[in-house]
């Protein structure tokens, strides 16, 4: 106890050591911290959401300064940061693409982790969290998108809160609670700004917390699936894992830079995207006596939304919309195959997720198209494959006929 | 098989261009960070629609007698614009004994107010009226032996926060906690009764 | 009036002759839907035209309320002098926003409504649908303006442009357009009102999002800096995984 001082190097680092184990948690984080040593590119999607949750904070925070909420005042403001403020432009590009390169990595990151079966156990509460941000990421993107006020915001803002009016019995009067008025207002907009500023990024922050917690808890996944803490060296390490610093903090260095390269290519050269991250329509102000035409939800939604339309009901369009959402969720005990990652499973798991995959992104494709004629029968069939997906895993993932799954991790890739 | 990773250690590895391109990479990203900070710290400037508001301000004179003070405001400061009579302007030298800064060397004024009367016109002051103590405005006090500040009060101004005395011409008396004189705008005569604040030269040349 | 029964005679002649016109044009109907404005933001003479274009012919009826004259004129380069001398309406000032010369109520009393103020209208629209409207105004006496227009069907607006462009009608066949037939001609070329219409275009998109004239020479530069730390990023990477095999 008497030299217990010698552990910690003199100056200002030993002094704040000694008071606060910086050091020790950097060391134990990140150099003892030991990561599969085969990560491919499907593996810089983590970090990236972790760079772009960043990013949409700071941008957001400057963007509240000079933002005026309410129904007179939002739309003027957000063209006052357009035009008058210095450099406002670049900041409110900056979020809206964020907005956009937010659902980008978020998706995938999820499809890798589908594809390499990273939400199998151990790693269940961990998909949980990583799905609870992605609700949460859902909201905060619709509440943002409401804000600027144009008309498509107003409409959004209608179309999605008369949803929760499918609800048996409480609908009617719950749209109108969250709504604060008799249609979309004031009031929406002043209350949906409060809960996307403050309210769901603190969520947000939680859930990201637990997210890595829980990561650092049971360890990263791989392409291969194999477990490498059953196979630990003479030194405790294990043999396939490499120190996340400094192997992952350069080559995730090296991903971040490829991601803000194109990154800054939208936002300085096509920050509209084609009409996917900015649309035309909202470039007009609020007007609740004309609904824009064609009208589409933010191209992150549009699956879910082609979904809702294939549906010649409303309750149980709304229903088989939420159950869409909520399907990703029950991954860790639909899946019953005693593999992980798509390389050791059969074709009959290929196949399934090969039609996920081509339905997941028909429904993103049919929906910024009208519903109408074969674009509705469309998206039909890529609904059955989406769902069937989900709904035969627990028979085809237990019928698949996996091949063995070696030891050892072969070179990294 | 061998363990993943081969330590540094092996004479293959070149520690100086290892060293090499992690400051390299470090000063780069630095260097980036400040670029994308700069538009950040730029939007906190006085924005397109604050500098227009910022434009210079006209003010009518036509309707201001000796003794009668207007205030206006530019760039969100309340502007004094007073007419002094001659012998107000005449006895501004007087006092000079009691002032802290009387030839105005360490205040904040254009050129063209650095006299005596710290104007450019004899009668006509033009005076930012933020105390330069701690920003309140002083009152007016113009009456000579003003009850308030006794007998041989030569007509100024009176600040009610902390108490710092200013002349006719917004000089700062000895005493007060005030250490300058109050500053004056950039300003010019457009004729001989429209005066405008914010703006240098205006055309018209100067009356006195 | 004498425009009226010009268009009614050409247009009577152009049904007569539709079966022989068709025979012997060649191409099919006009492919107006398929036109672009091409304009370029970058450049500024253009802009400055525009900016002259639309303080003469549009600025009467429709404000740009987003927009300073002053941050125009910076912009586009346009000295001070004459700024105040040929594009600020009596009474303004530089700093002021672009206000249309029309009382709301007078506009509403005159069009039917209020004409739209025109910040955003190339974003809302794209400069293309600005471009095909704007060219695309023909004669139809049954309307109070004596005018319509392809892209907006029964427009508010009348064919202000017509002492330019001259004055077309329209041809349709089987309900469909066709062609147009001149009436009576302007004081500009097909080419120069093209011009023009391209130049007030090219304005009301810089109008709708003046910071791009900066946003695309900034970009270049931060996308060649990420490129450099991008490239320094990749060589630190290798030379760190030397080490795994």
């Amino acid at each position: 106890m008497a030299n217990q001082d010698a552990q910690y190097s003199p100056g200002v680092w030993g002094w704040l050591n000694k008071r606060m184990p910086v050091q020790k948690f950097m060391r134990e984080q990140l150099l003892e911290y030991y990561a599969p040593k085969n990560f491919n590119v499907w593996y810089f999607f983590g970090s990236l959401a972790l760079v772009v949750l960043v990013m949409q904070l700071f941008t957001g925070i400057f963007l509240t300064m000079f933002y005026k909420v309410g129904d007179s005042s939002a739309f003027d403001s957000v063209e006052y940061i357009m035009r008058e403020v210095d450099y406002g432009w670049l900041i409110r590009y900056l979020h809206t693409t964020g907005a956009s390169a937010f659902f980008i990595v978020v998706y995938l990151h999820m499809y890798r982790s589908i594809m390499y079966g990273s939400y199998k156990a151990p790693r269940e509460l961990l998909w949980l969290f990583g799905m609870f941000i992605y609700l949460a990421l859902m909201a905060e993107a619709f509440m943002g998108y409401v804000l600027p006020w144009g008309n498509m915001s107003y409409w959004a803002a209608q179309v999605i809160i008369n949803l929760f009016s499918t609800i048996p019995l409480i609908g009617p009067g719950l749209v109108e609670w969250i709504r604060g008025d008799y249609g979309v207002a004031d009031a929406t907009v002043d209350r949906f700004f409060a809960l996307h500023v403050v309210a769901i990024p603190l969520v947000l922050l939680l859930l990201v917390t637990l997210h890595l917690v829980a990561l650092r808890q049971v360890g990263s996944n791989n392409p291969e699936g194999i477990e490498i803490k059953g196979n630990l060296g003479a030194d405790g390490k294990p043999v396939d894992g490499i120190p996340f610093h400094p192997y992952y903090t350069v080559k995730d260095v090296f991903g971040i830079g490829v991601f803000l390269t194109l990154f800054a290519i939208v936002v300085f050269f096509v920050p509209t995207f084609g009409n996917l991250f900015m649309e035309e329509a909202n470039f007009e102000p609020a007007n609740p006596l004309s609904t824009p035409e064609p009208i589409a939800p933010s191209w992150y939604f549009t699956p879910y939304y082609a979904i809702l339309r294939a549906v010649p009901n409303q309750r149980l369009g709304a229903l088989l919309l939420l159950i869409a959402v909520l399907a990703f969720f029950f991954l860790p005990w639909l899946d019953r195959s005693p593999v992980k990652s798509v390389r050791y499973r059969g074709a009959l798991f290929r196949g399934f997720l090969a039609i996920f995959t081509v339905s997941f992104l028909t429904l993103m494709y049919l929906g910024l198209k009208p519903a109408t004629g074969a674009y509705v029968t469309a998206a039909r069939v890529a609904a059955i494959g989406y769902f069937s997906f989900f709904l035969l895993m627990p028979w085809y993932s237990r019928a698949d006929r996996t091949k063995p799954v070696p030891q050892r991790l072969r070179s990294h890739a | 098989m061998t363990d993943a990773v081969v330590t540094g250690e092996q004479s293959e590895v070149d520690q100086g261009r290892r060293k090499f391109l992690t400051v390299a990479t470090a000063a780069t990203a630095a260097a980036g960070a400040v670029f994308a900070i700069s538009p950040f710290i730029a939007s906190w400037e006085p924005s397109e629609r604050a500098r227009a508001l910022g434009a210079p301000v006209t003010v009518d004179l036509s309707k201001l007698d000796v003794g009668q003070m207007v205030t206006y405001v530019w760039r969100r400061q309340p502007i004094y614009i007073f007419k002094r009579s001659p012998q107000m302007v005449a006895s501004l030298p007087t006092h000079d004994a009691r002032l802290k800064d009387p030839q105005s060397k360490d205040s904040e004024q254009p050129s063209y107010a650095l006299n005596e009367r710290r104007s450019r016109r004899i009668d006509i002051a033009v005076l930012i009226a933020t105390c330069t103590h701690l920003g309140c405005l002083p009152k007016q006090h113009f009456d000579v032996g003003d009850a308030v500040l006794g007998t041989d009060w030569p007509g100024g101004f009176l600040c009610p926060c902390h108490g710092s005395r200013f002349d006719m011409a917004g000089r700062v008396f000895n005493g007060s906690p005030a250490s300058t004189n109050l500053r004056i705008p950039p300003y010019s005569f457009v004729n001989e009764n429209t005066l405008l604040i914010g703006q240098d030269e205006s055309g018209a040349k100067e009356a006195a | 009036m004498r425009n009226v029964i010009l268009a009614v005679v050409v247009l009577g002649l152009a049904q007569c002759l539709q079966v022989s016109v068709a025979a012997e044009e060649g191409p099919g109907p006009l492919a107006w839907e398929e036109w672009h404005a091409g304009n370029e933001v970058a450049n500024t003479d253009s802009l400055q035209r525009g900016a002259r274009n639309f303080v003469n012919y549009c600025s009467g009826c429709h404000s740009i309320k987003y927009m300073r004259y002053s941050r125009m004129a910076k912009d586009l380069k346009i000295p001070t002098e004459q700024l105040k001398a040929y594009l600020l309406p009596a009474g303004a000032t530089p700093a002021d926003y672009f206000q249309a010369s029309i009382a709301p109520a007078d506009a509403i009393a005159w069009f039917g409504k209020e004409p739209p103020d025109l910040s955003l209208v190339a974003r809302s629209r794209g400069p293309d649908k600005i471009y095909r409207f704007l060219k695309t105004f023909y004669l139809d006496p049954s309307r109070p303006t004596r005018s319509n227009n392809l892209v907006l069907n029964n427009p508010a607006m009348p064919p202000v442009l017509s002492d330019l462009e001259g004055v077309k009608a329209a041809v349709f066949k089987n309900k469909q357009f066709d062609h147009f037939v001149s009436v009576s001609p302007g004081q500009m070329t097909a080419e120069q009102f093209d011009g023009f219409v391209r130049d007030t275009v090219n304005f009301l998109d810089y109008a709708g999002e003046p910071a791009q004239l900066n946003r695309l020479s900034i970009g270049v530069w931060v996308v060649l800096f990420l490129l450099l730390f991008t490239w320094l990023a990749w060589l630190l990477k290798k030379e760190y995984w030397k080490d795994i095999h």
